[in-house]
């Protein structure tokens, strides 16, 4: 009877064994960063995967003004004008029908978990939501410029703009659209940008980060530069 | 005694698996490692990865408590003797046999990709429903 208590002390402390080590097994993989590491390439070899350069889109292609802004989800100063301007330009100029307003990747090289908030932002285009995140990973952006496994904040911010959470960490996980941000960010490299937020007004670069009344002023005095008439307002 | 000390340190590991597995689906892990090609995520990320809106990796928890729980029970002084604690084993891994087949021919034939550690778990259920049975009393006692 003596032994067979022993017995089990025994197997309590093999068994007590096992629950550390698989407790410490599962807290590593929680503490662990995520997947396969984002690396931003050189941009002289040919596009990554063919894939061309394709940003997200506000407004009509027929739109007479065009501005194309080169932003980095971690810059702050992007993030400044996509909290203070960039909801006034949704909803008061590109309503207008003057102004078609495209967002082009541009993760700098220093920004370490820019690479996945691109990511993450791309695949909430997947499901109709680009913008939405790209204001939510702009309102955060303090919350997980730093964090040593963005992806868990990402999926709350997925899950906060409504997106189907499972498909997105699918998304997120295979790094998806990786090769068009790196076409996007090469784009922009070719034209010269060399930092954020850089925007070009049909073709030609802006000097500064405009507020809305200078983006109001620009968009007017363009559109009525345009060859023929710029559409009239909806609203 | 044995077949219990085995039952209970294999409900150990399925509670393991298990509470990864669920932890994954909850968003506490952000990601999965796995073999192959995203069949882990794929199949813990498909549809029939809840069942009555509760996520399927949080039956398996449970089914290992319960299970590594009546083994530790049956492991008690008064209880080593009798067969009480192996045939709720033997009837509860049995169950979880059953579910883990049901779970496997659902990654096989409709969402085409096998989930390693979901297979790990039902070979650990499997083990526990072997053990235990081969523990049973041949014949039961007479009245």
């Amino acid at each position: 009877m003596a032994e067979a208590g022993r017995s089990v002390k025994r197997f309590y402390l093999v068994l007590g064994v096992i629950a550390l080590a698989g407790i410490a097994l599962i807290v590593r993989a929680a503490l662990s960063g995520p997947g396969a590491p984002l690396v931003i390439a050189d941009c002289g070899g040919p596009p990554l995967g063919g894939v061309s350069a394709a940003g997200q889109v506000l407004g009509p292609d027929s739109a007479p003004v065009k501005i194309t802004e080169y932003a980095d989800f971690e810059c702050p100063s992007c993030a400044r004008f996509a909290i203070l301007t960039m909801p006034d330009i949704q909803q008061r100029l590109i309503p207008t029908g003057k102004l078609r307003w495209q967002f082009m990747d541009f993760p700098l090289q220093q920004h370490e978990n820019s690479p996945l908030a691109h990511v993450a932002a791309a695949c909430a285009a997947d499901q109709g939501r680009f913008w939405e995140m790209e204001y939510a990973l702009y309102a955060h952006q303090d919350d997980w410029f730093a964090d040593h496994r963005p992806e868990r904040k990402f999926l709350d911010y997925a899950r906060s703009v409504g997106l189907n959470p499972d498909s997105f960490r699918v998304c997120l996980t295979e790094r998806r659209h990786w090769p068009t941000i790196e076409a996007n960010r090469c784009t922009g490299e070719k034209l010269g940008v060399n930092g954020t937020p850089t925007m070009y007004v049909n073709g030609r670069a802006l000097a500064f980060t405009p507020a809305f009344d200078d983006l109001t002023r620009i968009v007017d005095s363009v559109a009525a530069a345009a060859p023929g008439r710029a559409p009239a307002a909806r609203r | 005694m044995r077949h219990r000390m085995a039952a209970a340190a294999l409900a150990l590991v399925g509670l393991l698996v298990s509470t990864y597995l669920l932890l994954y689906k909850l968003g506490v892990l952000g990601t999965i490692k796995c073999v192959g090609s995203g069949g882990c995520e794929r199949v813990n990320t498909s549809r029939f990865s809840t069942l009555l809106g509760v996520p399927v990796a949080a039956y398996g928890v449970a089914g290992y408590v319960v299970l590594l729980a009546i083994a530790l029970f049956g492991l008690r002084e008064d209880q080593v003797a009798l067969p009480r604690a192996t045939r709720w084993l033997v009837a509860l891994a049995a169950l979880g046999v059953l579910f883990s087949l049901y779970l496997l021919a659902l990654e096989l034939f409709i969402i085409h990709a096998v989930c390693l550690w979901c297979s790990v778990s039902g070979a650990v259920i499997l083990a526990i429903f072997v053990v235990a049975a081969a523990a049973l009393p041949k014949a039961s006692p007479a009245p």
